[in-house]
């Protein structure tokens, strides 16, 4: 899918809680994203795939207490979003020192974990960087194939 | 690492889910070791008859072999034998298996060798001759007996996996309508700022605070709620308390609370390393700090300091705060006490930072003191194991 300059970049969120869901939507359409979301990992994994958004903010707790690790997994197994910056967003972040993980550590490749609830500000900032950051890996892997 | 336990950990709920699900067979099975063929083989025909599985043994050692294998929940076994005797026997199979029943046979019954029987283990005796009728009841009794403590066993696993999950779960449950509230009033604020009126915002801005006043709750609740369950900090582990003091650091100076305050962090060069986990010994300092960043004075300071002495790695936190009356001082280590006065009475807090402090320093082998002056200082005095060379070079050889 290619993407030209002016159209809006895309986030998608996978998350539970509607209230939570809707608070983020607001704020991010705001700063001028896109914004789907989905309400379990078995729905957002399949709105991923279809929709290929350039950022996922990702919960933990769902219908399964880690489903979001596993939704992660998965998503790191589909080519086209192998590379997707996601950043889990989530509540156990902050109560469970074992979970501070390291992004680059092989089995839970979130670029960025964030607690819940979310600092407007800090959020807009990651998401932004996040996003530049991986565009540019885009744009200089392509840059390389030529 | 957390994959890799949930993996282990449902790999333990199955096969902890087939150890507990007995098949009848196995519920069923009676083991009969004993020299004289002819108790082996009347015994085996009358529970039989009642249903059960019988497996019989001539002589110890193979009988002993075989339960090893089968766990049968019933042992029969003759005192009187050449080679090995029923009470070597019972002293070999009670380490195999606690839970196991076992019913002595005894041609001399006397009422001394059944009571040294039951005194090593055994649960009821049979004296030779005994009627089908008196071997069943037994037997029957036996059995009855052993289903009742794994049951026994099993509720008693359940509750405390009940237990253990419940803390999570209701922290969790808890947390999700408040972080969705909060959440709510952060992108408001962020979005329509310049549209809301003085007081909305006000209101807005109190609502935030007092939202976070019980998230802070639900945390410390939960915290406290792991380290009384005990196995919170980990003692094989050792830490490198510089680096943790200097990101706690890093992290506190960035508060509001702390703007007007500075920090002194005045550590012993090669500090040796700490016995313990980093994340306990992260909150033990961190709770420290932030107490002497919320309990002191406009222009004050927060003065850490921390040096060896003897195989002690000695850590103080003190601040130039409001200080504490002595009689304040016993109570401080309570659950949610918290000292109330004018000048504490618009700080936030939970009543339990100091709790879990000092609980992280027992589990660790160490300990913690306040000394304080009202109106000048508070200063906690932490005293923490030095982790032996031994497990610094383990530390060092896994390259954690």
């Amino acid at each position: 899918m290619v993407k030209t300059m002016n159209e809006p970049k895309a986030v998608l969120i996978i998350d539970d809680d509607s209230d939570f869901v809707r608070a983020i939507r607001t704020l991010l359409e705001a700063s001028g994203f896109k914004v789907r979301s989905a309400p379990n990992g078995r729905d957002g994994l399949q709105l991923a795939r279809t929709s290929q958004p350039d950022l996922i903010l990702l919960d933990v707790m769902m219908t399964e207490r880690t489903e979001g690790f596993f939704v992660l997994q998965e998503i790191r197994r589909i080519p086209e979003l192998s590379k997707t910056p996601v950043i889990i967003l989530s509540s156990i972040y902050s109560d469970e020192p074992t979970f501070r993980v390291d992004p680059d550590a092989g089995w839970l490749p979130a670029n960025l974990f964030l607690a819940k609830p979310v600092d407007p500000t800090r959020l807009l900032t990651e998401v932004t960087r996040l996003m530049n950051e991986s565009a540019l890996v885009k744009s200089s892997s392509e840059a390389v194939r030529r | 690492m957390l994959a890799d336990c949930i993996f282990r950990y449902a790999i333990l709920r199955i096969v902890a889910r087939i150890i507990s699900m007995p098949t009848s067979t196995q519920e069923k099975t009676i083991f009969i070791i004993d020299d004289d063929e002819i108790i082996r083989l009347s015994c085996e025909q009358i529970l039989r008859k009642s249903g059960y599985t019988v497996k019989t043994f001539a002589n110890g050692y193979e009988g002993i072999e075989r339960l090893k294998e089968v766990r049968p929940p019933l042992l029969v076994v003759d005192i009187k034998m050449p080679e090995l005797d029923g009470f070597e026997i019972i002293k070999i199979v009670r380490k195999i298996d606690p839970d196991l029943v076992i019913v002595v046979i005894t041609g001399y019954a006397t009422i001394e060798t059944a009571v040294d029987a039951m005194k090593m283990g055994a649960y009821d005796f049979l004296p030779k001759p005994f009627t089908p009728g008196e071997l069943r009841m037994i037997i029957d009794r036996g059995i009855e007996r052993w289903r009742l403590a794994k049951e026994a066993q099993l509720l008693r696993k359940q509750k405390e996996e009940a237990e253990r999950k419940f803390v999570t779960l209701v922290s969790h449950q808890l947390k999700g309508p408040l972080s969705a509230v909060k959440q709510y009033l952060d992108v408001l604020l962020y979005t329509s700022k310049d549209q809301l009126q003085g007081e909305t915002l006000e209101w807005i801005s109190r609502s935030q605070a007092r939202i976070v006043e019980m998230i802070g709750l639900i945390h410390d609740w939960l915290m406290l709620a792991k380290v009384e369950r005990g196995a919170f900090s980990d003692r094989t582990v050792s830490s490198d308390l510089e680096k943790i003091i200097e990101s706690v650091v890093r992290e506190y100076r960035q508060l509001p609370a702390a703007a007007n305050l500075s920090f002194h962090a005045e550590l012993a060069p090669n500090l040796e390393k700490v016995q313990g986990d980093e994340s306990s010994l992260n909150m033990l300092v961190g709770n420290l700090v932030s107490n002497a960043v919320k309990y002191n004075k406009p222009g004050g300071s927060v003065n850490i300091r921390a040096g060896k002495s003897g195989t002690w790695i000695v850590l103080e936190v003190r601040d130039t705060g409001i200080g504490m009356p002595p009689s304040f001082r016993q109570r401080l280590f309570e659950e949610f006490y918290r000292i109330k006065t004018p000048e504490t009475q618009n700080i936030p807090g939970t009543g339990l930072g100091l709790v879990i402090c000092k609980r992280i320093v027992d589990e660790l082998g160490g300990s913690i003191e306040v000394d304080s002056k009202e109106g000048e200082y508070s200063a906690f005095t932490v005293r923490l194991p030095i982790a032996n060379a031994k497990e610094v070079e383990y530390t060092k050889a896994v390259g954690k």
